[in-house]
């Protein structure tokens, strides 16, 4: 055994041991499951009978199948709609939550606590406020010309942007945090100069608040993107995917084929495509801020 | 070779890589959800050779015929020492989620209560085993059991269940709609021209905002109790032909029953489009739904409403009458060995009995399985009703014995039938392409 190499293991060890409770749960809950999931995927399975062996079969069946085009294309408008407008509100509040005011900090809880309050609770408080008969919301909609007959929720038209809406509500409050901190972390003087020199509220919004928020950015549109990526709670509750598959994302999908069409396989399949998707997309979107990273 | 482990070097290529791998660490963590975990082998019952047997039964009876039921176990408890029944009730959605999983794991359930729509999905995943033995043996006096409860749970040419109950489907009307449109509240309609005539005064938009604040029907499209489906069958149609073997939803027929059914929905707005089951309850307990065709388990909530309803047999279509029937019925999983089936057989024949019959049919309002004790039921006046033998002889089980019934109803018929509800297409335009998906389902 090499003397150096000796040296480093002992600090290595004293890093594993206090790595391993966290590698334990990882990999109990997350790699065992995944590698399990990336097998069955090249099967058949229905949990009561052995799983039998199809090679790719549900590869090649995913690729002609329209219900997973459909929630394919869900996935990626509601991604794509979500994502940036969870970033730009979240950045927008947590710039006016950043000043003084008389309460801020009811205003801050009260955005952040849909984050954390159950999805139950959630579910129940939009089921009335989005309620054809008595819901405040419908009869707001309905003063602004949206007469959906039997509510939101089911009318195609409709469904999409309802759900899309309470993904953002949902999850702004988190990211706002986010971006609150990484604000309570530039120094004054920076902007002190800036205003100094002559530059205007927006001029020092983009050239020195922002570019030093880079890596808040980088981690709220990272994660932001993959939470939208795997939506499903509130389109599962809301909707169930409906009306006619028009909100049924990927995972919604992998959740019907298993679950209730009792095709493990196949929806391990799916999952197993989500996964590549989104991590292609997540180092994607690593090296594009990567580059744009501001050090100080 | 000396190695760089223990430094870091900020900016230098070691830590490039690591964030890198720390979101693909993330975004696979964040994929959790769809990683599916499963093996273990199929289980037995907790069938207990020595004494006393111990059998756990799953069902979805949750609303007021929960107790009813229960009270039935406590009575068979009570009459005997070898068998003991333990009742897990939960909602039927959770209960069809949980019975594969718990089966597939070692703590299934020894009797297991489904649908008679749901069952055969799961007789043809090997959840189940035939139980034909129970109906040849002459002391289960299985004679007496309506043939419509006993058949449904027939696939492939053997039984896989044993009747729970058997509910047929009536038609609610709220007396005091008919009356403020006019209408006599002791003339519920008998066919459906009748039913469309009558449309205009029950259907209400007061402020004529084109939204109705009262509507004649309460019709599910989704998450309910299948609505549009016995009309097929009232106009000569159907989703599937008798045998199950080949789609039936681009004939002549069900193309007639559609076309009518969608214009008036859609067009004469007869009921909103988009409920589901619930919302459907929901419209007709709040009394903005002049009708609703709906089981015996509705009964409770319409009176606690305080809704003056009457109950009649559902309108005629053009060419019959049938009513749908759902059966729920209790199967043993495939795992169980011969001494927990014998303890579940001793369950089936005491629940089956004209004393477990009574008991359930006067509690829960459900008409019993047996058609001989219709004059016994004295305390309850809808086991009556719901049971009368021309509804009871005229009723059907909707895809009894269809494996795929369940991915024909909840992802061919429903979603292309509330595509044609919103106008996103013509039902002769949809209907027949949703008929090459169902023989596609048939065929697999």
């Amino acid at each position: 055994m090499h003397p150096a190499k000796k040296r480093v293991s002992r600090k290595a060890i004293t890093a594993w041991l206090f790595l391993a409770p966290s590698l334990l749960v990882l990999g109990g809950f997350t790699l065992y499951p995944m590698i399990q999931a990336a097998y069955l995927s090249l099967t058949d399975y229905n949990l009561i009978r052995a799983a039998k062996w199809v090679g790719l079969d549900n590869y090649a069946e995913l690729f002609g199948d329209d219900a997973f085009w459909n929630a394919f294309g869900n996935t990626v408008l509601y991604a794509a709609v979500v994502t940036p407008a969870t970033i730009v509100l979240a950045l927008a509040l947590a710039l006016f939550l950043d000043r003084q005011f008389v309460g801020r900090a009811f205003v801050r809880t009260a955005i952040f606590l849909p984050f954390i309050v159950s999805l139950g609770i959630i579910a129940i408080a939009w089921a009335f406020l989005l309620d054809p008969n008595i819901g405040l919301v419908s009869y707001w909609l309905s003063q602004i010309g949206i007469v959906a007959e039997q509510g939101v929720l089911s009318d195609p038209r409709w469904a999409m942007p309802a759900v899309m809406f309470v993904g953002v509500w949902k999850n702004v409050g988190f990211y706002m945090v986010i971006y609150l901190a990484g604000l309570q972390s530039i120094p004054e003087e920076l902007r002190e100069a800036a205003r100094l020199d002559g530059a205007n509220a927006w001029q020092r919004f983009r050239n020195v608040t922002l570019p030093l928020l880079s890596n808040q950015t980088m981690l709220v549109s990272v994660m932001a993107l993959i939470a939208s990526l795997q939506a499903f709670d509130q389109i599962y509750v809301m909707t169930h995917g409906g009306p006619f598959f028009r909100t049924e994302t990927l995972v919604m999908l992998i959740y019907r084929e298993g679950f209730q069409e009792l095709r493990f396989g196949y929806g391990a399949a799916i999952s197993w495509v989500l996964l590549l998707f989104v991590l292609i997309l997540s180092i994607t979107q690593y090296g594009f801020f990567q580059r744009r990273q501001v050090k100080y | 070779m000396r190695s760089n482990h223990s430094t870091t070097s900020p900016g230098g290529p070691r830590r490039r890589w690591l964030p890198v791998g720390g979101v693909a660490f993330i975004a696979a963590s964040a994929l959790l959800l769809g990683g599916c975990a499963g093996g273990g082998a199929p289980s037995g019952g907790s069938g207990d050779s020595g004494g006393k047997v111990t059998l756990s039964f799953w069902n979805g009876f949750t609303g007021p015929d929960g107790p009813a039921l229960q009270k039935v176990v406590d009575d068979f408890n009570a009459s005997q020492d070898g068998v003991e029944v333990q009742t897990n009730i939960m909602p039927w959605d959770t209960l069809y989620q949980k019975v594969l999983t718990a089966a597939a794991g070692k703590d299934g359930p020894d009797i297991v209560a489904m649908s008679a729509s749901r069952l055969p999905q799961y007789i043809d995943e090997g959840l189940y085993q035939p139980l034909d033995d129970y109906y040849t043996n002459a002391d289960n006096d299985s004679e007496a059991l309506a043939s419509a409860a006993v058949n449904a749970s027939i696939f492939d040419g053997k039984n896989y269940g044993v009747p729970v109950n058997l509910a047929t489907m009536l038609m609610y009307y709220n007396k005091d709609l008919f009356t403020a449109a006019g209408l006599d509240p002791e003339k519920p309609p008998t066919s459906w021209d009748e039913f469309a005539a009558m449309v205009p005064k029950l259907t209400v938009d007061e402020n004529g905002d084109g939204k109705p604040e009262q509507y004649a029907i309460a019709l599910g499209d989704h998450e309910t109790v299948p609505m549009y489906q016995p009309f097929l069958w009232n106009a000569g149609g159907g989703v599937v032909s008798e045998d199950g073997k080949t789609s039936e939803l681009g004939s002549a027929g069900s193309l007639k029953a559609l076309n009518f059914w969608v214009d008036l929905v859609k067009n004469k707005k007869a009921s909103p489009v988009g409920l589901s089951g619930a919302d459907a309850d929901k419209l007709f307990t709040t009394g903005k739904a002049a009708i609703e065709i709906v089981g015996p388990w509705a009964t409770t909530g319409f009176k606690d409403a305080g809704i003056n309803f009457g109950l009649a047999r559902q309108f005629a279509g053009p060419s019959a009458q049938t009513t749908l029937a759902d059966v729920v019925s209790m199967s043993i999983p495939a795992s169980a060995d011969d001494s927990t089936k014998q303890a579940a057989y001793t369950f089936f024949k005491y629940w089956n009995s004209k004393d477990g019959q009574k008991t359930w049919a006067e509690g829960s309002g459900f008409p019993p399985t047996r058609s001989d004790i219709a004059s016994d039921i004295t305390t309850n006046p809808y086991p009556a009703v719901f049971g009368a033998p021309d509804i009871v002889d005229d009723s059907q089980v909707l895809l009894a014995g269809v494996a795929a019934g369940g991915t024909i109803t909840t992802t061919i018929f429903e979603p292309t039938l509330q595509k044609a509800l919103n106008g996103e297409g013509t039902v002769d335009e949809l209907f027949p392409a949703a008929s090459d998906q169902v023989q596609a389902e048939l065929d697999k």
